[in-house]
C-alpha cells in the first residue's frame, strides 16, 4: 500500500489541504460535490503507478473558503493557479462527478492543464432526456441510497458507512454541502456553454460511467463524447454513480489502461 | 395597543395519504399541485377576503397577510394581490404585510412599485413588512439559500432607497443591478410606509431591526425565550441611542373565541391542520432550513438563545408538533369563551408587553360560519376589553408613540 501524507499548502492566499501519495508521474484527482473521502482503495492502487495528488477543493474539508470562489469557473481558475504554482501543469487527471465538471471547465480554459483526462460520472452537461438528481432537496442518506447500485459489492462499505457519523463528521458534511450549494446552485450542476467550449480540447479524454448511475444519467457520457472530439467511453455494468468506490478493481483497471 | 387580525388562508381538501404519497412525504415544496382544485380556490379566496373585510367592520386596527409558496397551508402565494383588493375594499384599517420575502425577488423594484400602488390605493394604510422566507420559499423560487440574508438586506436597502431618493439612480450591488431606478409611482406615506419585521427570534434579525428602530413581531415564540430575544433587541437599540418600548414589539397568537369554552375547544381543533397541513407530518429539514440558510455566528449570546429556542418544548416541529391539550395548557394558543380568552390574554399581555397584537383568529379546517361568529364575538367583547387592558398596561403601539414612530427609519 502506498503511503499517503496529508499536507497544507498556501494557494491564492488561502490554505489548501492535499493528500499526496505514491511515486511516479503526477496524477491529479478531483473529488465530487460530496467532499474529499481521502485516499480510498482506488487511490492507493493508482499510487502504485503515479504520485497521486488529492486536494480538498476550496471550501471543502480543511481547505480555506475564499470569498471569490463562487462558481465552477472560479474554482477552475483556482486550480490552474495551483497547477502553475506547484509545477503540476500538463499532468494526468481524474475528475469524479462535480470534479469531472471541474476538469472539463479547466480543459475549456487552457491547453496547459492536463495531458490526459478521465471524467467519471461527470456533472457539467445538462442531460437531454433525464435530469441530474437534485441532491439539495434530499438528505445525505437518500443521496447515498441513490449513489450506489449495490451496496453489497462496495468493499469499503463498512469502513465508510458502517457506523453513524460523529458530530464532527456531520458538521464537515454540512460544510461541504454548503460549498456545493454555493458552486452549483443555478444552473444546477451544469454549464449551458460548456459543450461548445469543449470544442477546443485536443488532449486525450476518457469518459467513464456506471451503467446504473442514479445521480447523473448515463446519457451524459454520450453528450460528453460528442463534445470532446476523439474521446472514448467506458460504461461499467451493474455499477452506480461512483465506480471508484463501488467497483474499485474494475475502475482502476480501466484507469490504468487509459492513463 | 394595535390589534390586527391574521389567518394563513389554508386549503385542506386533501388527505394525510396524499401527503404520505408525495415526494419526501412533504406537505410543502413537492406536494403535487394536482391535489389542488381551483374551483375550491375560487370559493376560498373570496371567503377569506370576505372575512378580512368583516374584520375591519368588527373593529380590528389592521389586517395582517403573509405569503408562502408551493404549499396548501397558505393560499397567499402573492399576498400583494390580496392586499391590493383589501386596499380598495376597506376604508380605515391598516394593511399589514408580514411580509414580502425579499430574497426571493429578483426584481425588488417591481416589489417597490406594487407596494407603492397598494399604499396609494389604500390612502396611505400600508405597513410593509419584510421577511427572509422559509427554506421552502428559497427552494420554490430557486434562490440560493446561502445568499438569503445578504439578499434580504440588499433588497431592503434598494426598496427603501427607491421609495425615499428621487430617481433616476443606478444600483450596482452584490446581488442586484439596475441601470435606471426610477419607478414613477412612489408611496403616499412619507418617508415611506412603516416597516415591521416578523420572525421567530433569529438574533441577527433582532439586531438588524433594532439598529433601524423597526418593530419586531414575535411569531408564536416561547414567552420565556422571548424575554431573551427582547433583551438582544434592547441592547442593540441602546447602542443606537434609544430605549425600546412596547411599540417596538409585536406578538402573534392563535386566539379563537366562541360562545362557550366547550364550543371553542371543539372548533379550535381546526387549527391543528393549519400551518403544518393535514396529517401533521413535519417537513424535511432540508426543505425548512436548507444547509447554508442558517447562521454560523459564534456570538455567545446568540448561541445561548439558540439553545434556549431549541429547548422550547414546542420547538421541534413548532407548536404544530405538539398535542392540542398541551398547547392549550401552556396558553400558547388562547381558546375559549370571551371571558376565558380575555382573562388568559391579560396574563399573556402582562408578561410579553407587545404594543402590537396579531390575532390569528382561525385556520386549518375551522369553518367560515365559526370564523364569522368568532370575529363577531371579538368585536363585541374581546377587542374592547383588550383595548382597556392595553391602556392599563400602557402598551403603546407604533402609531401612538410620540416623536419618532418605529418603522419609519429611512436609510
Amino acid at each position: 500500500m502506498a503511503n499517503f501524507t496529508e499536507e497544507t499548502i498556501s494557494v491564492a492566499g488561502g490554505n489548501l489541504q492535499v493528500y499526496k501519495g505514491g511515486s511516479g508521474d503526477p496524477l491529479l484527482v478531483l473529488h465530487g460535490a460530496g467532499g474529499n473521502a481521502g485516499p480510498r482503495r482506488y487511490a492507493q492502487a493508482l499510487a502504485e503507478k503515479f504520485t497521486v495528488y488529492l486536494p480538498s477543493h476550496p471550501g471543502y474539508g480543511k481547505s480555506d473558503r475564499p470569498g471569490w470562489v463562487e462558481t465552477m469557473q472560479d474554482l477552475a481558475c483556482f486550480y490552474t493557479w495551483y497547477q502553475e504554482q506547484e509545477g503540476l501543469e500538463n499532468v494526468r487527471a481524474i475528475g469524479f462527478s462535480m470534479g469531472g465538471w471541474l476538469a472539463a471547465e479547466m480543459l475549456s480554459m487552457t491547453g496547459h492543464a492536463f495531458s490526459r483526462v478521465m471524467l467519471v460520472g461527470a456533472a457539467g452537461i445538462k442531460p437531454v432526456d433525464g435530469e441530474i438528481t437534485d441532491i439539495f432537496i434530499i438528505n445525505p442518506g437518500q443521496i447515498r441510497d441513490l449513489a450506489y447500485h449495490d451496496p453489497g459489492q462496495v468493499p469499503e462499505w463498512d469502513e465508510m458507512f458502517g457506523s453513524a457519523p460523529t458530530p464532527e463528521q456531520t458538521d464537515q458534511a454540512e460544510s461541504d454541502r454548503e460549498m456545493a450549494i454555493r458552486l452549483t446552485w443555478r444552473p444546477y450542476m451544469h454549464n449551458p456553454r460548456l459543450p461548445a467550449k469543449l470544442g477546443r480540447v485536443s488532449v486525450p479524454t476518457h469518459i467513464v460511467w456506471g451503467e446504473n448511475d442514479n445521480l447523473v444519467p448515463v446519457e451524459c457520457a454520450d453528450l460528453y463524447q460528442q463534445a470532446l472530439a476523439g474521446s472514448q467511453v467506458t460504461v461499467l455494468p451493474n455499477c452506480g454513480h461512483s465506480p471508484q468506490i463501488e467497483k474499485p478493481d474494475d475502475f482502476v483497471q480501466t484507469a490504468l489502461a487509459f492513463l | 395597543m394595535f390589534l390586527m387580525r391574521f389567518t394563513e388562508r389554508a386549503y385542506v381538501n386533501y388527505t394525510e395519504e396524499d401527503v404520505r404519497n408525495s415526494p419526501n412525504e412533504a406537505v410543502r415544496l413537492t406536494f403535487s399541485n394536482s391535489n389542488f382544485d381551483p374551483q375550491e380556490g375560487h370559493y376560498l379566496y373570496n371567503m377569506y377576503l370576505d372575512e378580512y373585510e368583516y374584520s375591519e367592520e368588527v373593529g380590528f386596527d389592521g389586517l395582517m397577510l403573509n405569503e408562502h409558496h408551493n404549499t396548501p397551508t397558505c393560499l397567499g402565494a402573492t399576498m400583494n394581490l390580496e392586499a391590493a383588493i383589501l386596499a380598495r375594499n376597506t376604508k380605515n384599517t391598516k394593511i399589514v404585510l408580514l411580509g414580502n420575502p425579499l430574497p426571493i425577488f429578483d426584481n425588488p423594484i417591481r416589489l417597490a412599485e406594487e407596494l407603492a400602488e397598494i399604499d396609494m390605493i389604500s390612502g396611505g394604510r400600508l405597513v410593509s413588512g419584510f421577511v427572509r422566507g422559509t427554506g421552502v420559499e428559497s427552494l420554490a423560487t430557486n434562490t440560493n439559500p446561502l445568499h438569503n440574508r445578504a439578499r434580504f438586506e440588499e433588497a431592503h436597502d434598494l426598496v427603501i432607497k427607491t421609495w425615499t431618493t428621487p430617481g433616476p439612480f443606478r444600483w450596482e450591488g452584490d446581488h442586484y443591478h439596475f441601470r435606471v431606478v426610477n419607478p414613477f409611482q412612489v408611496p403616499m406615506q412619507k418617508p415611506h410606509p412603516p416597516v415591521w419585521i416578523p420572525g421567530t427570534g433569529s438574533p441577527e434579525t433582532l439586531v438588524w431591526c433594532a439598529e433601524r428602530n423597526y418593530p419586531y413581531i414575535f411569531l408564536e415564540t416561547d414567552p420565556q425565550g422571548t424575554q431573551d430575544m427582547k433583551a438582544i433587541y434592547a441592547e442593540a437599540a441602546r447602542e443606537n441611542g434609544y430605549e425600546p418600548g412596547p411599540e417596538n414589539f409585536g406578538y402573534l397568537v392563535r386566539i379563537h373565541v366562541q360562545d362557550t369554552d366547550e364550543k371553542a375547544y371543539d372548533v379550535g381543533k381546526g387549527y391543528m391542520v393549519g400551518n403544518i397541513g393535514v396529517g401533521r407530518i413535519p417537513l424535511p429539514r432540508d426543505y425548512a432550513s436548507p444547509v447554508g440558510y442558517g447562521s454560523r455566528s459564534d456570538d455567545p449570546r446568540f448561541l445561548r438563545l439558540r439553545e434556549q429556542i431549541r429547548s422550547d418544548p414546542f420547538r421541534v416541529g413548532g407548536l404544530d408538533g405538539a398535542q392540542y391539550d398541551s398547547i392549550l395548557d401552556s396558553k400558547r394558543w388562547i381558546i375559549g369563551s370571551p371571558d376565558t380568552v380575555i382573562s388568559q390574554l391579560r396574563e399573556v399581555l402582562s408578561f410579553m408587553r407587545p404594543g402590537i397584537l396579531a390575532v390569528w383568529t382561525n385556520d386549518g379546517s375551522i369553518s367560515h360560519e365559526d370564523t364569522m361568529r368568532c370575529l363577531e364575538l371579538m368585536g363585541q367583547e374581546v377587542l374592547p376589553a383588550l383595548r382597556e387592558i392595553g391602556e392599563e398596561l400602557e402598551l403603546t403601539d407604533p402609531f401612538q408613540k410620540e416623536g419618532v414612530q418605529p418603522g419609519l427609519t429611512a436609510l
